[in-house]
């Protein structure tokens, strides 16, 4: 299978230690940047290990990347802020993009000089992507953007945007749709908002505006009016990236960074109750939320192993997806009756984040962003079981067409 | 869904498949609920054949396991009658015979392991006491020496097999601490009260030892020293019971999925509801989960014991797959006999008969409840 003309995984993971310790803080030491930690692995040959030497990448496999995160890396910082820069959108524009956009981005993105994210969920609906209503117009030789986009992570710190916006009215949803690369930074008619989040915490999504932005015509991803195709593509991808098989980000970096609330982890659990006079009715909750995060990280290494190898396909992703949407909410109930009112309330004239009663109010949120568990049941049932296919009353229709029933109905 | 199977263990695994379809089809299982021992001797001659009883024996006892790693061997075979809720004594046969030949003397390895290997004989293990006492510190069955004899005293309850069997490995207390002892059957002062239980081909009984005067040579291992060698056995068992769990739940939502595709109501199939739908991907999800702990927890268990790596990890895991597997294969079950409707709970369907059997090794062992409670224990959460 692996072409023989490519270093042995295990010559690559040992070229790559040697570099490690030499050049990689050691964990717990943040004298460098994230930036500038990435900027270190790209201009080492070790960012986009398995993506190709035109753009930046190493040219090797995603054996390859996993030894180095696994092994190579151990002990050492590695970045993690670029994982869906690099892991969704700069593999997307690989498998999307000219060559024009690829040669200009790719490199930056690798490097961590550019951070991209994507743009595709709407205020107006976050599931059916396919019905945007941000709304792209000729303009001379490029593109007028008009709408809002909603839920993009890290919005307020990215630099490019991948957007899905409407070009044609005329014709059914999927057929009428172009994505585009917008720049963020300083560009006029952009605003961009962070979305404060129930907890009161200002979160790590936004809400983003757009007032006749004007897009150039290279900025087109793939073809006009075949954006769909890409956001399927860039859907894959993210997928693979919560399968944990994603580019740019070995196993272990993910693994580590996943996880539900502190208030709901088992060892805070066990410490909170030894503190209660009574333990009644707690003892078999705190065994339900331990086994679940125990078991959930066997599952995920080996749906991840499945999904890297090709055994299983990327769909499977959506069953650690599910599972993490049904825990977190699970868990931070237990977590609520073991803190108590401690949990609840507390001295003092300040509001406090992070107690149990803060992340309870917050615990749907694995359930809601990245796809919600309804729809990561449909995509089990539908391609994991081959159940039959939702019916959708929309799909012939031209969608200019279907915004007018939308507005009889309502 | 196993894709780390090698060609060898694949092959392995088709070969039971087979074995079981044409030689213990479920559609038969129905006649054998009238057998008193629930499986036939001949047949259980043919499996040793294939292998069913090398698995948990060393090489060096004649012996043997595909991989390297016998409990993942196992785990594979005990995967497979679950499928087919295959009659036997497949669990008490292994963790018998992993005992005495991990454990026994090369008097006890010789003279009883041949037997078990060639399905000659039959063994089981009677670990558990009245009022569903699976715990080992709390044992009222006693091993006293007595000059060149030990004399056992107690009485084993929910004992597999028990009237079927050639030899019963009892575990007892003494004076210094846990032992274990092989009882021939038809020992004096040994008597087996035959028993059933809810699943229809697996029979049980109750062991009783009234002062059963045995040669010493009958103690496995050391007296007193047997705590170990009980943890073990109990994760062995733990892990085989999760794994024969995972593929009667497994097959039994394999098929109702397969019925929802089939089955119409008001013009469309049944599977194309949501409400299906959606129930069937949650099912999916702790099926898969499951199945990756009941896996998990038999690598780890080769890991401690065949490579002396993590003991209380493997510990940990068979009481964590126990109470998981068996917490998530119920549900299952429940779920999949609302979806077949009516016929589901009929004696001709065969829902009934993967519930039967998750239900019986749902308490075997100790029931979720209990690992959980110990696991919390465990977590520095000490009961008060």
């Amino acid at each position: 299978m692996t072409d023989p003309a490519l270093e042995s995984v295990d010559d690559f993971a040992q070229r790559a230690r040697a570099w490690v310790v030499d050049h990689l803080p050691e964990r717990g030491d943040d004298s460098l940047s994230e930036h500038e930690l990435q900027a270190l692995l790209f201009d080492a040959g070790f960012a986009g290990i398995a993506m190709p030497r035109e753009y930046g990448g190493a040219g090797l496999t995603l054996r390859h990347q996993q030894a180095f995160y696994d092994r190579a890396a151990q002990g050492h910082r590695v970045p993690t802020v670029f994982s869906v820069s690099i892991a969704i959108l700069g593999v997307t524009l690989l498998d999307a993009g000219d060559e024009v956009l690829k040669k200009r981005h790719l490199p930056r993105i690798l490097r961590g000089d550019e951070r991209w994210i994507q743009l595709l969920s709407e205020p107006s609906g976050g599931s059916d992507m396919a019905a945007a209503l941000s709304r792209l117009d000729r303009d001379d030789d490029g593109w007028i953007l008009n709408g809002a986009k909603m839920w993009s992570t890290a919005a307020m710190s990215a630099d490019w945007g991948m957007c899905l916006a409407r070009t044609d009215f005329t014709v059914p949803k999927h057929a009428g749709l172009t994505m585009v690369a917008v720049p963020l930074k300083n560009t006029p008619g952009v605003t961009i908002q962070p979305i404060r989040h129930a907890n009161g915490v200002e979160a790590d999504f936004c809400q983003e505006f757009f007032d006749d932005v004007r897009i150039p015509a290279d900025h087109v991803i793939g073809e006009v009016n075949e954006g769909w195709k890409v956001s399927k593509i860039l859907i894959a991808h993210e997928r693979l990236a919560a399968g944990g098989a994603a580019h740019g980000y070995g196993l272990t970096a993910r693994s580590e960074g996943g996880g539900g609330a502190r208030t709901a982890d088992p060892a805070v659990l066990v410490e909170v109750a030894r503190r209660r006079r009574s333990t009644v009715g707690l003892r078999q909750r705190i065994a339900d939320a331990y086994i679940e995060r125990r078991v959930s990280k066997f599952a995920n290494e080996r749906i991840a192993t499945g999904i890297r190898i090709g055994a299983l396909e990327p769909g499977w992703g959506s069953i650690v997806k599910l599972h993490m949407g049904m825990n977190s909410p699970r868990e931070s109930k237990i977590a609520l009756a073991v803190h108590g009112c401690d949990g609840v309330v507390w001295d003092g004239d300040e509001p406090v984040a992070g107690n149990a009663g803060e992340d309870w109010v917050i615990s749907r949120g694995p359930a809601l962003g990245g796809g919600s568990n309804e729809m990561q049941r449909n995509l089990l049932s539908e391609r994991l079981l081959g159940l039959p296919r939702e019916p959708a009353r929309d799909v012939d229709t031209p969608f200019a067409e279907s915004l007018r029933q939308r507005s009889r109905d309502t | 869904m196993r894709f780390e199977l090698s060609d060898e263990q694949e092959l392995f695994r088709q070969t039971v498949r087979r074995f079981l379809e044409t030689e213990a089809p479920l559609s038969t299982i129905r006649e054998k609920w009238y057998l008193s021992t629930g499986f036939d001797k001949n047949w259980w001659q043919r499996a040793a054949g294939l292998g069913w009883t090398s698995l948990m024996v060393s090489e060096a006892d004649g012996g043997g396991c595909l991989s390297g790693l016998p409990a993942c061997d196992a785990a594979i075979l005990a995967e497979e009658i679950g499928r087919s809720c295959g009659p036997g004594p497949f669990l008490p046969v292994s963790v018998a015979a992993f005992a005495i030949s991990a454990y026994g003397s090369a008097e006890q390895r010789s003279a009883l392991l041949p037997g078990i290997v060639d399905g000659t004989s039959t063994a089981t293990w009677g670990l558990a006491e009245a009022g569903d006492a699976w715990t080992v510190d709390d044992l009222d069955t006693t091993v006293a020496a007595d000059g060149e004899d030990v004399v056992v005293r107690g009485r084993k309850l929910y004992v597999e097999a028990a009237n079927a069997v050639d030899w019963v490995l009892v575990t007892g207390t003494s004076s210094r601490g846990i032992t274990q002892v092989v009882v021939p059957a038809g020992t004096p002062g040994m008597t087996v009260q035959a028993g059933r239980s809810v699943d229809l081909v697996r029979r049980f009984g109750t062991v009783t030892l009234d002062d059963v005067r045995l040669p010493a040579t009958a103690v496995v291992g050391e007296i007193g020293c047997a705590a170990e060698a009980v943890e073990r056995q109990l994760e062995l068992a733990l892990l085989l019971q999760c794994a024969q769990a995972n593929g009667a739940v497994g097959e039994l939502f394999d098929r109702t999925v397969d019925y929802a595709k089939y089955r119409y109501a008001f013009g469309r199939p049944i599977g194309a509801y949501q409400a299906l739908k959606h129930r069937f991907a949650d099912m999916l999800q702790r099926l898969e989960f499951a199945r990756a702990i009941a896996d998990s927890a038999a690598l780890a268990f080769d890991r401690a014991h065949v490579c002396a790596d993590g003991s209380a990890e493997a510990h940990e895991l068979a009481r964590i797959a126990k109470a998981y597997v068996f917490d998530a294969g119920l549900d299952i079950i429940d779920d999949c006999v609302q979806i077949n409707g009516g016929i589901g709970v009929t004696w001709e369907h065969d829902a009934h008969v993967f519930s039967r059997r998750v239900a019986l090794d749902r308490a075997l062992y100790g029931a979720p409840e209990l690992h959980k409670d110990a696991l919390v224990d465990e977590l520095g959460l000490v009961a008060r």
